[in-house]
């Protein structure tokens, strides 16, 4: 059989009708996020047209982002304050409640990101098509699953027919060589790739990372890779499924189990793609010569190393992207050859799909431990899902959080996208560990500098951007 | 004739729509014709006319899969929206949204606030100073779903795939 891909092996094993010469391909939906912003337009869509849902069972939503983060009340409650966002979740309960729609709610135990929980609860599995009205569902991949985040009208389609239409993208192989040095993660290697390539440089393109830097990452820290995937253009992430994704996945509460599980192993064997399989399009990068990274403009591609100097707009060729880099300087208010250590911030946001694990928040706590948070800066810890405030708090790392001053929160996408009041004052700097960095992406005239969980502290504790690898003698594990 | 709204590189769903402004934040979902790019280009929201033309540079559309950026540019009528390169997500909920798309990089070519008419059929644009465009025919699939106003309207006219004979 001639070699494929990993990508090949997933869409073809999905395809219910195959692309044409002028009409895109159908492909069956195994697994559907949802949460309460993106759907309720799609469940109108299903009651206008006195539709069920085909498929309850493949079919799992939860609150995130609208939710309030604040600490819950005497009763044990989170309350919502906001009437709109009461609205809204009120109505997300009522749909799932009239379609049979499992629903993870504000303040129970499996609440929380939807980018978090599928993985959490072994939902996400090798092999599976995911879409969820998110375009973070790219950090499904990491499980060598075909997920990409879908609209309303999409969500509409999934709901009513476990399918969706989709043209067949290409493939892109991304390969890191190497081993990260000390102080340097996951999400240095995102930030460096798509500094590299450009937020447009992977439109079209599903990319496939792989190499030993690749290989040598835990689940999580490949969550974090395949999740900011869309931030460099590809709809979709993926990494080939091996003993580190089935380690992840065994014994969660959907894994297969017993037999089963032993079937399915052996089927997910054979997922990798195969030898001599040919890909698109191939991007390498070093990783040991990576440093810590962050972003110094207004797209998540404005990424530099983090002892690096902001560029100069004239050193442009492309008039267009002299002018886009320009205007995202006003917007910062940074100038040209300006380091970016030394830079004081406002805020530090430790939290969203990207990087709020509990290995994000592992590392960070070593960090912290026994450090305080600069005085005028206000730093956010906001785990990913009630499952991982619940296993921080047993490991005591909400306590090292909150004694050096940090804010310990609920559950929720929160600062990152700013829709349930967590936000930014206008003109404000904060270091965050999210994904965009987009003008008034975490609040109106707030000025996002993206980065590692690790270099958020480190910049917490000093009251400016800092570079992590200074305060560490020896690797931080997770 | 319809006005050319000319836009950068990289326009993000975050600036169409911020994420601050989701429907449900509003009092009225009909309001969502008052935001889009409220913060990026306050003008335009309150001048733009409907069949008006969005002319943009590479990546128009990145970020979110929030369809509510394209609908808030269906809502005010946008006709046409024109770049060398969409998002992914974006160009696909805009072409469920009935709203065309064309792959074309216009914006050295036109600019901010010059009349055209663009015949969608065709994908022909002639400018008010008499040049004529030709931007890449739309394949069938494509006119079928623009005319009937969005995918799932096409399904409920004709209950079939668009882009394919009835049967």
């Amino acid at each position: 059989m001639h070699p494929r891909t990993l990508f090949d092996k997933v869409w073809a094993a999905h395809e219910v009708r195959p692309q044409q010469a002028d009409t895109p391909a159908v492909l069956y939906i195994d697994l559907h996020l949802v949460h309460e912003v993106t759907s309720p337009q799609a469940f109108t869509m299903l009651r206008e047209r006195g539709l069920q849902v085909r498929r309850p069972d493949r079919t799992l939503a939860t609150m995130d982002h609208s939710t309030p983060t604040t600490p819950r009340n005497s009763l044990g409650i989170i309350p919502v304050t906001d009437g709109q966002a009461a609205a809204q979740l009120d109505r997300l309960r009522k749909n799932c409640a009239d379609f049979g729609i499992p629903l993870f709610e504000l303040g129970s135990a499996n609440q929380g990101i939807v980018h978090v929980i599928g993985p959490e609860q072994g939902l996400t599995q090798p092999g599976m098509t995911i879409v969820c009205g998110d375009s973070h569902t790219s950090t499904h991949g990491a499980f060598g699953a075909l997920a990409f985040g879908i609209g309303t009208s999409e969500v509409g389609h999934v709901l009513a027919t476990q399918c969706l239409i989709q043209n067949r993208p290409q493939t892109c192989a991304v390969r890191v060589n190497g081993r990260l040095q000390t102080g340097v993660s996951a999400k240095d290697i995102i930030l460096a790739i798509i500094a590299k390539i450009g937020v447009g440089g992977g439109t079209g393109y599903v990319f496939e990372y792989m190499g030993e830097a690749i290989r040598a990452l835990s689940m999580e820290e490949r969550m974090t890779i395949c999740n900011m995937s869309i931030e460099g253009g590809a709809r979709a992430g993926m990494v080939a499924p091996d003993d580190t994704t089935f380690e992840y996945i065994a014994g969660r509460p959907f894994a297969p189990q017993g037999a089963d599980w032993e079937a399915a192993v052996a089927r997910w064997h054979t997922l990798p793609t195969d030898e001599g399989a040919v890909y698109d399009r191939v991007i390498e990068l070093d990783a040991t010569t990576l440093t810590p990274m962050i972003t110094y403009g207004t797209n998540p591609g404005m990424g530099m190393p983090i002892d690096g100097v902001v560029p100069s707009p004239d050193e442009m060729s492309d008039p267009s992207a002299r002018t886009t880099l320009d205007k995202a300087l006003k917007y910062m208010d940074l100038q040209p050859g300006q380091p970016l250590l030394g830079h004081p911030v406002d805020v530090v946001f430790l939290g969203s799909c990207t990087n709020s694990r509990i290995s994000d928040l592992r590392q960070a706590a070593r960090l912290m431990q026994g450090q305080k948070v600069a005085p005028g800066v206000r730093m956010m810890v906001v785990p990913g899902s009630q499952q991982v405030k619940a296993q921080a708090e047993r490991e005591g790392l909400d306590a090292i959080f909150k004694e050096a001053g940090a804010e310990w929160r609920e559950a929720g996408c929160s600062m990152c996208i700013a829709m349930n009041g967590d936000q930014l004052a206008p003109g404000q700097y904060a270091v965050s560990t999210s994904n965009r960095n987009f003008e008034g992406r975490q609040g109106k005239g707030g000025r996002t500098f993206l980065a590692s969980p690790l270099t958020a502290v480190a910049t917490a504790i000093n009251g400016k951007v800092t570079d992590v690898r200074e305060m560490l003698t020896e690797p931080v594990g997770v | 004739m319809a006005r050319v709204w000319i836009f950068g590189e990289d326009i993000n769903t975050d600036q169409i729509v911020p994420g601050r402004y989701a429907p449900y934040m509003l009092k009225n979902e009909d309001d969502l014709r008052k935001y889009p790019f409220v913060e990026a280009r306050p003008d335009f929201a309150p001048t733009v006319q409907p069949g008006d033309i969005l002319v943009g540079g590479k990546n128009f559309g990145c970020g979110s899969s929030r369809e509510y950026a394209p609908l808030a540019l269906k809502m005010v009528g946008v006709g046409a929206i024109i770049a060398p390169l969409f998002a992914r997500i974006f160009f696909r909920n805009a072409l469920n949204l009935g709203i065309p798309c064309f792959t074309a990089d216009l914006t050295q070519t036109l600019h901010d606030g010059q009349q055209v008419e663009l015949n969608l059929e065709r994908g022909l644009l002639t400018t008010d100073d008499g040049q004529t465009i030709q931007l890449p025919e739309p394949p069938l699939f494509m006119r079928e779903v623009w005319q009937a106003g969005g995918i799932v309207p096409f399904y409920r006219t004709y209950g079939r795939f668009p882009g394919e004979p009835a049967a």
